[in-house]
């Protein structure tokens, strides 16, 4: 005699199966083929016309070729570590200053939030056109108030220099200029760690006063260890999207890398390769490379963060 | 029973969103405005603006001319139209049309992406086609000794010049014609100027992606007849090698910042308006962003070519083109578009009204002599500074598979040679990028060659 109570499970199954199969439809097209299929086609020459045809590791040693040359590839790794080991860490040093000034009692402390959250709503492309003027080399208002300091003009996007590089220190260029645009959107990152410094428990600091700990100490004390799981978790998010950067780049060089390829991060390397070169079989290869350093980076950040993240304990008593 | 119920009103509320959704969308489907009987031709195009309005009614005039097709235009946003046409392509549902200025004919012709128009028009009419067109709107549109492409438009460069500015800095008129690339140098040192020791202005700063042009004016050719890759050839060389001059006079520092805005800021005076240079190398285009009060202040001269060398080109030309894809449902429409619109066919006075309306050059002399084009050239003398300039030996931009990197490869080395403080030298940096982009158009070639 059939089991009533195990049919009604089978059916709540199924209903749940019949539920989820429209996203799983999608997972399995948009996502499971395609992360597949782009490791064969990384094997193959493809133009997305004909059939792939299958030619090794040819990709890949025109990879590692391109890495050892600093050409194409290389260069566009090159510009995309630079971007992201200079936006990452400003990024997050900007949003949690911001949310610490912002969490202090002050008045007009609703509006400041709103200012300083509503650039990260703007959209990429009018905020891309606005910092496009603001640091124009000639008329831009930014170089008139580095003037005012007695600053040199910088060149922005027009120039190669990298200001973190020893050889051009300090001499602001193209990729700087992204760096800075990408602190401009520092608002989703601020509003999260100001959600956070709410819940930090006030008898934390009053211990640490007790102790004699100044407003420094605190915040280097009790204020960051608080914060550092979500520090975490913005790190290995703002790493994913800084390899990611399309639209900024793509706007402000015109779709070319320019000037002289300094703008060309891997993401719009690899979709002119695509998309203006035909080269499919090439552009997994770069894809499928990419994936694994973002994997590996993202291991790294979470084996490293039990030396640096602080998970809240229960304070106990 | 009431769980039931819930269960089966769960399972049907998927079923009743999409009844409605799909409800909604039938409710608000656009209204064919296909006249019974005609087949629809759907044509991709970039223009926006003010041009958007010429197209459309360019697309009416046809529409009323035509009993068997009726053409319906979608304007996109022009950067990525040939990544949606392949897309469209691999997808098996491309438009019949698209009007691409991109150097990608060779590239999708290559790739059978594209079909030549003996597919689509009678061998008489392509023959006719061949000798109708200007000789650079025939080579912008052939592959391998086959029309794929028809040209409705060229883009020619020379030399805008502002007559104010140059009488103002050198205490002479401007000349009418610039005899060498010596005298334009001579009058680019004349006319900068400085304010409280910094430069504000300068007779003119050559740009990179203007090496395509002042190479051809030198002599040298970016494709030999094989179609090999010869950026590297030494007239190139040496056109860079002058290009480079003004780096080592001005710094690169200077070169780029004077660049910026140029051309890629919205809303930006044209630079020779502006007082930022008193020569600047632009395109016809640029006529319409001349104000009528100020167009007298402007002149136009052709590419001038180094002293003691015979004249080997007038300049570069790259151009509009109408393409077919191959798939598309309705190529016989498309062709019969393409000909009311370029005027081949006997349609030469509705092309001149056309191109009259847009500030377009024509693709072939017959509809330059239209009488209303004659007009609108009287009108417009600098513009027609262009139109004869076209007509003129303009040697068209490379059409070889691989052209896309082509342009990338060669405007990135003169970037480098003008805009970094040491760099190689010219014939090293162009050597590298014909080496780059020669592996490239073999390894398309090898493709493809491969049973």
């Amino acid at each position: 005699m059939p089991d009533p109570g195990r049919r009604k499970s089978r059916r709540g199954r199924s209903a749940g199966w019949l539920f989820i199969s429209p996203w799983l439809l999608g997972l399995v097209l948009l996502f499971i083929f395609p992360f597949f299929a782009s490791l064969y086609w990384s094997f193959c020459r493809y133009d997305l016309l004909s059939s792939p045809e299958w030619i090794g590791t040819e990709h890949y040693q025109r990879i590692a070729a391109e890495i050892w040359n600093g050409d194409g590839f290389g260069n566009a790794l090159w510009n995309t570590i630079y971007y992201a080991a200079l936006s990452v860490p400003l990024s997050i040093i900007t949003a949690v200053l911001l949310a610490v000034m912002l969490s202090w009692r002050i008045r007009g402390q609703a509006i400041f939030r709103t200012l300083f959250f509503l650039p990260s709503i703007i959209p990429l492309v009018a905020s891309s056109i606005l910092w496009l003027w603001l640091l124009d080399p000639q008329d831009g208002l930014v170089n008139h108030l580095l003037g005012w300091f007695g600053a040199p003009p910088q060149l922005w996007f027009q120039g190669t220099q990298e200001a973190a590089h020893p050889g051009t220190l300090l001499e602001f260029g193209s990729k700087d200029a992204l760096v800075l645009m990408s602190t401009w959107g520092v608002g989703n990152f601020m509003l999260i760690y100001l959600a956070a410094l709410g819940d930090v428990p006030p008898q934390l600091y009053e211990a640490a006063a007790l102790d004699g700990a100044g407003r420094g100490r605190r915040f280097w004390h009790v204020t960051l260890p608080m914060l550092s799981p979500l520090i975490l978790f913005n790190l290995v998010l703002g790493l994913i999207k800084s390899f990611q950067a399309f639209t900024q780049v793509y706007l402000v060089s015109e779709g070319t890398g320019e000037p002289v390829g300094s703008t060309l991060l891997l993401s719009l390397h690899l979709f002119l390769a695509a998309f203006q070169d035909l080269e499919m079989g090439y552009t997994s290869a770069m894809a499928w490379i990419l994936f694994v350093v973002l994997f590996i980076a993202t291991i790294l950040l979470f084996r490293s963060s039990r030396h640096w993240v602080h998970y809240r304990t229960s304070l106990g008593g | 029973m009431q769980k039931s119920l819930r269960t089966w009103f769960l399972l049907a509320l998927p079923l009743i969103l999409a009844g409605s959704l799909a409800t909604l969308a039938w409710i608000t489907r656009p209204q064919s405005e296909i006249p019974e009987g005609r087949e629809e031709v759907v044509f991709w195009h970039f223009w926006g603006g003010t041009d958007r309005a010429v197209v459309e009614d360019i697309v009416d005039r046809f529409n009323h001319s035509q009993q068997q097709y009726h053409v319906r235009a979608v304007a996109m946003p022009g950067n990525n139209l040939d990544m949606k046409m392949f897309l469209a392509v691999t997808g098996g549902d491309p438009p019949d049309l698209i009007n691409q200025d991109d150097p990608i004919v060779a590239d999708w012709a290559h790739r059978g992406a594209l079909m030549p128009l003996k597919e689509i028009a009678t061998e008489e009419e392509v023959r006719q086609l061949q000798d109708w067109l200007f000789p650079a709107a025939r080579e912008l549109g052939s592959y391998q000794g086959q029309l794929y492409g028809l040209c409705n438009g060229l883009d020619i460069r020379a030399l805008y010049y502002n007559r104010e500015l140059i009488r103002e800095r050198t205490g002479q008129p401007a000349p009418e014609r610039l005899e060498s690339i010596e005298q334009l140098d001579e009058l680019a040192t004349a006319c900068v100027q400085r304010e409280e020791g910094r430069l504000t202005s300068l007779g003119y700063l050559p740009d990179p992606r203007r090496l395509w042009a002042w190479g051809v004016v030198f002599g040298g050719r970016f494709t030999d007849e094989s179609g090999k890759v010869t950026c590297d050839n030494p007239e190139i060389v040496q056109a860079l090698q002058w290009m480079v001059r003004y780096r080592e006079r001005w710094g690169a520092d200077t070169l780029a910042a004077f660049r910026q805005g140029d051309q890629s800021l919205p809303g930006k005076t044209f630079p020779l308006l502006a007082g930022r240079y008193a020569i600047v190398m632009d395109g016809q285009w640029r006529v319409r962003d001349i104000p009528a009060d100020r167009s007298r202040e402007c002149g136009v001269w052709p590419l001038p070519s180094p002293a003691g060398t015979s004249r080997q080109a007038e300049g570069w030309v790259n151009g509009n083109l109408f393409l077919v894809p191959r798939g598309c449902r309705t190529p016989r429409g498309a062709w019969e578009f393409m000909k009311f619109w370029s005027g081949f066919g006997g349609r030469e006075a509705e092309a001149a009204r056309t191109c009259s309306q847009g500030g377009w050059i024509p693709s072939s002399q017959q509809v330059v002599d239209q009488p209303q084009f004659q007009q609108y050239l009287q009108e417009n003398p600098l513009f027609a500074r262009f139109v004869q300039l076209a007509a003129g030996d303009q040697v068209p931009t490379p059409v070889i598979p691989g052209a896309r990197m082509y342009y990338r490869e060669v405007n990135q080395a003169a970037e480098r040679a003008l805009y970094t403080d040491d760099p190689a030298d010219a014939g090293s940096l162009l050597g590298a990028a014909a080496r780059k982009v020669q592996q490239h158009m073999d390894r398309i070639q090898g493709q493809r060659e491969k049973p």
